[in-house]
C-alpha cells in the first residue's frame, strides 16, 4: 500500500510543484517502504538473538536505544519491527476503507431499502467499542496476523461507510449523475466512473487517518496479549513487555512508543499533503 | 414621476456620492482590479440602478457603500450624507448601518434567521438602534410589516421565516431594512430569486415605498427590465468600469455605448419574436492585467485602432447622459441599431413541419409524498402533492415545444418523466408511436440515444473529475461504438467545433471553463449521440444575458442542421418567444393554455397567462398596473397554509 501511495505521489500529473513539504513526505514514504522491505537486513544487530551480558543497558553508542531484559538491541528491534507493525496497519486500513467505500457508495447511491438495511448492519457493528469488537474477532478467529487485520478492518468498516455514504448522498443529487442515468449508463459504471473519482479525496484522507488508528489499535491488541505473539518485534508488543520494567529501564517502553508516534504523525502529514494535491481536479493549472 | 431633471443641476448634497472608487483584491501588480475609478451620485429620494453582468463589480460596489470589503483594498471616496464612509470609526459605522443606509439581499431565506420569529427579528433591529422598550419595538415592527403590505401583520409577526412564501420573506427583509428610517436602501438583486409575478408585486412595493418615504435607492441588477421599472437613472458597469450613465430612458432606449447596445440586442423579449438574438462574442478580460485601451475593445463590434491604445473617458453625449467610447458619436454608422420593438409574427423556420408527432406525452401524472401504507405511530400521514396532473402534449419533428411555468408548476418534473429519470404514476411517453419504458435504464439503446438532456446548472451537469474529451466522448463510446483513439478524438473535436469550442478544450476540466463554455460542452454531449429530441431544462437561466443569447442561437442552429426536436423548459417568456414553435403554459401541474407563440403571447386566453405576460418587467418606464396586477397582489398576499 505504501508503494502505491508513493506511486500516486510521483506519477500524478497533479503533483506539479515538489516543494519542501512534498520532498519530506516523499522521503518519509520511501523510508517506510525501505524499512518494511529490508528492515531485518538494515538493523545493525539481530532483533531476536539473546545477549545476557548486555541485558537492560541504557542508551549508549553501541546500543542507541538501550537493550531489553534479554539483552536484545531495542534500536534493531524497532527497525525490524516496522514490517510486522506497518504491514498489519496498512493492510487493515486498506481493507477497512475498501469495504467502507464500496458499502458507502452502494448504500448512498442506491438508497431506499438497500441503504436502510446496510446502514443498520453498520450501526450494529458501530455500537461495539472498537477495541472490544477487535478483541472478540481475534479471540474467535485465533491469534494470527491475518485475523488481526480482519478484526481491525471490521472496526473501520462502518466508520468509513458512513463517511463515504454522506458524500455520495450529496453527489447523487447532482445533475451529472442524472446526465449519466439519462444516457443509459449502468449502475456499476456510475458508481465506479462517475462517483468514485469524486470521493477519492475523502478516501485518501480517511485511509491516512485509519493507518494511524490501526497502528494504535494493533498495539493495543498486542498490549492485551491478543494477536501477534512474542518474540515478534511488533512495536505494540514491545511497549507492553517493556512497561513492567519502566522503573528499572524507561527506554524499554519509551522508544517503541516514540516510533509509533513518529509514524502516526508522518502518515497524517502525507495524507494531508495528498488531500491537497487531489483536492482540485487538474490541480488548478493556470488557464 | 421622473426625478431626473431635478437632480442634474441641483447643488444640494447627495445622499450618496461616490468619487473615483477603485477596489483591488490581492496585492501587487497581480491584484484583481475588480472596480476601477467609478464615480456616481444619488440625490435624496432618487433611485439609481447599476446594471452589469457577472464579474462586472456591481455587488462589490454595493458592499463598499456599507464599507464591507473584507479582502479588498479601497481607494477613492464614498460620502454618505456628506460623511466619508472610509474614514469612519467602527462605532460611527455601526450607527450608520441601518439608520442611514441599509441593505436588501438577493436571497431572503438566508438574510433571515430561521429560528427567530420575523416580528422579533425586526424588533431587534429597532431596539439596537433606538433603545426603546420591547412593547414599542414590537408595535413598530408590526406597523412596518403592514407598511410592506403584508396582510394581517400582527399575525405574520409571530411566524418563522419558513412559514412564509418567498415574496413574503422578501417583504419582511424590506421591512427590516426600513426599521430605522434609512435615507438610502442598497438592493442587491432583490427580485432575482422570485417568480415573475411575485417580482412584479415586489417592484410595485419598492416604488410605493420610495414615493411614500422619499428614500433613495441604489439598485443592483443584471435585469434591464427590472431596472427600468424602478430606477430614475442608470449606470452600466463593464469589467469594473462605468461605461455609460444617464436617465433610464436615455440609457435603455437610446444607448450610446457598444456594450449597452449589445446587451439590448441580446435581450430576449416577447415583443421581438423570431429575430435572431445578437450575442456579444468573447469573454470578460482578465482584470489582473488591465489593458491600456478600452476594456470592451476585444468584444466590440465597432472597434477602431485607437480603442486598443487609449482608454476612453466618460464624455457627455446628451444632458446628463455620458458614454465611455471613442466612437460614441459615430456608433449609429458602425453598429446595427437596436432592433425596433415591433411584433413580427413571422414563425420560426422549422425544418420539418406538421406530420406525425415525434414525441407524445399522454396523460402523464406524478405525485410526491405518498402516504405510508400502514397507519403506524411515528409515520406521518402526508397528503400527496400532484406535481404533474394529467398532462398531454405533442412535439412535432424538428420543432420546439416550450413548457413555461413558475417555480413549483411541475415543469421540471414533467421533463424528468419524459427523460425517464422519474417514473410517472400514470400515462405514457411515446416516441414515434412506440411506448417508452417509464425508466430510462429499461429503454433500448436506440431509444436512450434518441432522447438527450441539457441541464440547468452547468456547474453541476459535468463531472468535475472528467476532462471535456471524456465528457463529450462518452456518449460516442456508448452509442456509436467508437472505442477510443484518433477516431474518437476526431469526432469529439468535430462536436466541440460545432458548438464553437475548439480542440484546445479537450484537456480541460469543468472548473477551468466559464459558465457559457460549460453549457456548450453540455450541448456537445447531448448532440454526440445524434438525438431525435433534446430535453432542455432551463438551459440558460444560470447564464448572463450576452451568453444566453449565444446559447439560444446555438440551439437554433443545431436544430436547423440536424432537425432535432426540443422540449424546452423555461420560466422566461422572452426566451421562449425566441426559441419555441409551440408554447404550453403550466400551472399547479396542469397545462392551462397551449398554442403557437403568436397565439399565446398575442392573444392570451387564460387569466393566468395574461397575468404572467403583464408581470414581465419591460423596458417601458414604470406603468400603472391594471386589474391584473391587483389580482396578483392578492394572490401573493394570501397567507400560505
Amino acid at each position: 500500500m505504501a508503494m502505491s501511495q508513493s506511486l500516486v505521489l510521483v506519477t500524478s500529473r497533479r503533483w506539479r510543484r515538489l516543494d519542501a513539504a512534498g520532498i519530506a513526505c516523499l522521503g518519509f514514504v520511501l523510508l517506510m517502504v525501505l524499512l518494511i522491505l529490508f528492515g531485518p537486513q538494515i538493523a545493525p544487530r539481530s532483533a531476536l538473538a539473546f545477549d545476557p551480558l548486555h541485558s537492560l543497558e541504557g542508551p549508549s553508542p553501541a546500543f542507541p536505544f538501550g537493550t531489553d531484559e534479554f539483552g536484545r538491541d531495542i534500536f534493531s528491534r524497532i527497525i525490524a519491527g516496522t514490517r510486522p507493525t506497518l504491514l498489519v496497519a496498512l493492510a487493515a486500513a486498506a481493507l477497512g476503507v475498501l469495504l467502507g467505500t464500496s458499502t458507502g457508495l452502494v448504500a448512498g447511491y442506491v438508497g431506499g431499502a438497500v441503504d436502510e438495511a446496510v446502514m443498520r448492519v453498520m450501526d450494529t457493528l458501530m455500537s461495539f467499542p472498537g477495541l472490544i469488537l477487535a478483541m472478540l474477532v481475534v479471540v474467535m478467529l485465533g491469534p494470527d496476523a491475518m485475523n488481526v487485520v480482519i478484526a481491525i478492518a471490521l472496526v473501520f468498516w462502518p466508520r468509513s461507510a458512513r463517511l463515504v455514504r454522506s458524500v455520495v448522498l450529496d453527489l447523487a443529487t447532482r445533475e451529472f449523475i442524472d446526465a449519466a442515468r439519462s444516457r443509459g449508463e449502468t449502475r456499476l459504471f456510475i458508481l465506479a466512473r462517475e462517483l468514485l473519482p469524486n470521493v477519492l479525496m475523502i478516501i485518501v484522507v480517511d485511509f491516512s487517518l485509519r493507518v494511524t488508528a490501526a497502528i494504535l489499535l494493533s498495539a493495543s491488541l498486542a498490549y492485551l496479549g491478543i494477536g501477534v505473539t512474542p518474540p515478534t518485534p511488533a512495536w505494540g508488543l514491545m511497549v507492553r513487555d517493556g512497561q513492567q520494567f519502566i522503573e528499572l529501564a524507561w527506554w524499554l517502553p519509551v522508544f517503541p512508543s516514540l516510533a509509533i508516534a513518529v509514524v502516526s504523525i508522518g502518515t497524517l502529514l502525507v495524507g494531508e499533503r495528498l488531500r491537497r494535491s487531489v483536492a482540485t481536479p487538474g490541480g488548478g493549472r493556470p488557464r | 414621476m421622473n426625478a431626473e431633471p431635478m437632480l442634474a443641476m441641483s447643488p444640494e448634497p447627495a445622499t450618496l456620492d461616490v468619487t473615483g472608487l477603485s477596489i483591488t483584491y490581492g496585492a501587487g501588480p497581480q491584484g484583481l482590479k475588480a472596480v476601477r475609478d467609478v464615480s456616481f451620485r444619488i440625490a435624496p429620494g432618487e433611485a439609481y440602478g447599476l446594471i452589469g453582468e457577472s464579474g462586472s463589480g456591481k455587488s462589490t460596489i454595493a458592499y463598499a457603500v456599507l464599507r464591507h470589503v473584507p479582502a479588498g483594498t479601497v481607494s477613492g471616496r464614498i460620502l454618505l450624507n456628506g460623511q466619508d464612509v472610509m474614514a469612519m470609526s467602527p462605532q460611527t459605522l455601526a450607527g450608520i448601518r441601518g439608520r442611514v443606509v441599509s441593505m436588501i439581499y438577493q436571497d431572503p431565506m438566508s438574510a433571515l434567521n430561521p429560528a427567530i420569529r420575523v416580528g422579533e427579528q425586526i424588533a431587534e433591529v429597532i431596539r439596537q438602534h433606538r433603545r426603546g422598550d420591547r412593547a414599542s419595538a414590537w408595535a413598530r415592527s408590526v406597523a412596518l410589516l403592514g407598511q410592506v403590505q403584508l396582510p394581517l401583520p400582527a399575525e405574520i409577526a409571530h411566524r418563522y421565516p419558513h412559514q412564509l412564501s418567498g415574496g413574503q420573506q422578501q417583504r419582511v427583509v424590506i421591512a427590516m431594512a426600513l426599521a430605522c428610517d434609512p435615507e438610502l436602501l442598497v438592493m442587491d438583486e432583490p427580485t432575482t430569486g422570485l417568480d415573475v409575478t411575485t417580482e412584479a408585486v415586489i417592484l410595485d412595493l419598492i416604488n410605493d415605498l420610495r414615493h411614500a418615504l422619499g428614500v433613495a435607492v441604489l439598485f443592483i441588477s443584471h435585469n434591464m427590465g427590472v431596472v427600468a421599472q424602478v430606477c430614475d437613472r442608470v449606470g452600466v458597469l463593464y469589467a469594473g468600469q462605468l461605461v455609460e450613465e444617464g436617465s433610464t430612458a436615455q440609457v435603455l432606449r437610446a444607448p450610446r455605448h457598444p456594450y449597452t447596445i449589445g446587451l439590448m440586442n441580446a435581450l430576449p423579449t416577447i415583443d421581438r419574436a423570431a429575430d435572431r438574438l445578437v450575442d456579444i462574442p468573447g469573454r470578460l478580460p482578465d482584470l489582473r492585467v488591465v489593458p491600456p485601451g478600452c476594456v470592451f475593445a476585444p468584444r466590440c463590434a465597432a472597434v477602431q485602432d485607437i480603442c486598443h491604445a487609449v482608454m476612453p473617458t466618460l464624455e457627455p453625449v446628451g444632458t446628463g447622459h455620458d458614454s465611455r467610447c471613442h466612437e460614441r458619436d459615430r456608433l449609429e454608422r458602425l453598429l446595427p441599431a437596436v432592433a425596433p420593438a415591433t411584433a413580427s409574427d413571422a414563425p420560426l423556420p422549422a425544418k420539418a413541419d406538421g406530420g406525425r408527432p415525434l414525441l407524445q406525452i399522454v396523460g402523464i401524472e406524478r405525485s410526491f409524498g405518498r402516504a405510508p401504507m400502514l397507519a403506524l405511530p411515528f409515520l406521518r400521514r402526508r397528503t400527496p402533492v400532484r406535481a404533474v396532473d394529467d398532462v398531454t402534449l405533442d412535439i412535432a419533428p424538428g420543432q420546439t415545444l416550450a413548457v413555461v411555468g413558475e417555480s413549483g408548476s411541475g415543469k421540471s418534473t414533467l421533463a424528468r418523466c419524459v427523460a425517464g429519470l422519474l417514473r410517472p404514476d400514470r400515462g405514457d411517453i411515446r416516441l414515434e408511436n412506440q411506448v417508452l419504458s417509464p425508466l430510462v435504464q429499461q429503454r433500448t439503446r436506440p431509444q436512450q440515444r434518441a432522447l438527450q438532456f441539457i441541464f440547468q446548472n452547468p456547474d453541476a451537469a459535468l463531472n468535475p473529475h472528467w476532462t471535456v474529451e471524456r465528457i463529450v466522448g462518452r456518449p460516442l463510446q456508448l452509442y456509436g461504438g467508437i472505442a477510443r483513439g484518433a477516431a474518437l478524438r476526431a469526432r469529439v473535436v468535430a462536436l466541440l467545433e460545432a458548438t464553437k469550442l475548439g480542440e484546445r478544450y479537450l484537456e480541460r476540466y469543468p472548473h477551468e471553463m466559464s459558465g457559457g463554455e460549460k453549457q456548450r460542452v453540455s450541448i456537445a454531449r447531448a448532440f454526440a449521440g445524434d438525438p431525435r429530441l433534446v430535453v432542455c431544462d432551463e438551459p440558460t437561466s444560470a447564464l448572463d444575458i450576452s451568453v444566453q443569447a449565444a446559447i439560444l442561437n446555438q440551439l437554433r442552429d443545431l436544430q436547423q442542421r440536424h432537425g432535432t426536436s426540443y422540449l424546452f423548459i423555461s420560466h422566461d417568456l422572452g426566451v421562449v418567444r425566441h426559441i419555441a414553435h409551440r408554447v404550453a403554459i403550466m400551472r399547479h401541474g396542469r397545462i392551462v393554455e397551449a398554442g403557437t407563440p403568436a397565439q399565446v403571447f398575442g392573444a392570451p386566453q387564460h387569466p393566468y397567462t395574461q397575468a404572467l405576460i403583464a408581470a414581465i418587467p419591460t423596458l417601458e418606464p414604470k406603468r400603472l398596473r391594471d386589474g391584473t396586477a391587483g389580482r396578483l397582489r392578492t394572490a401573493d398576499g394570501m397567507i400560505d397554509a
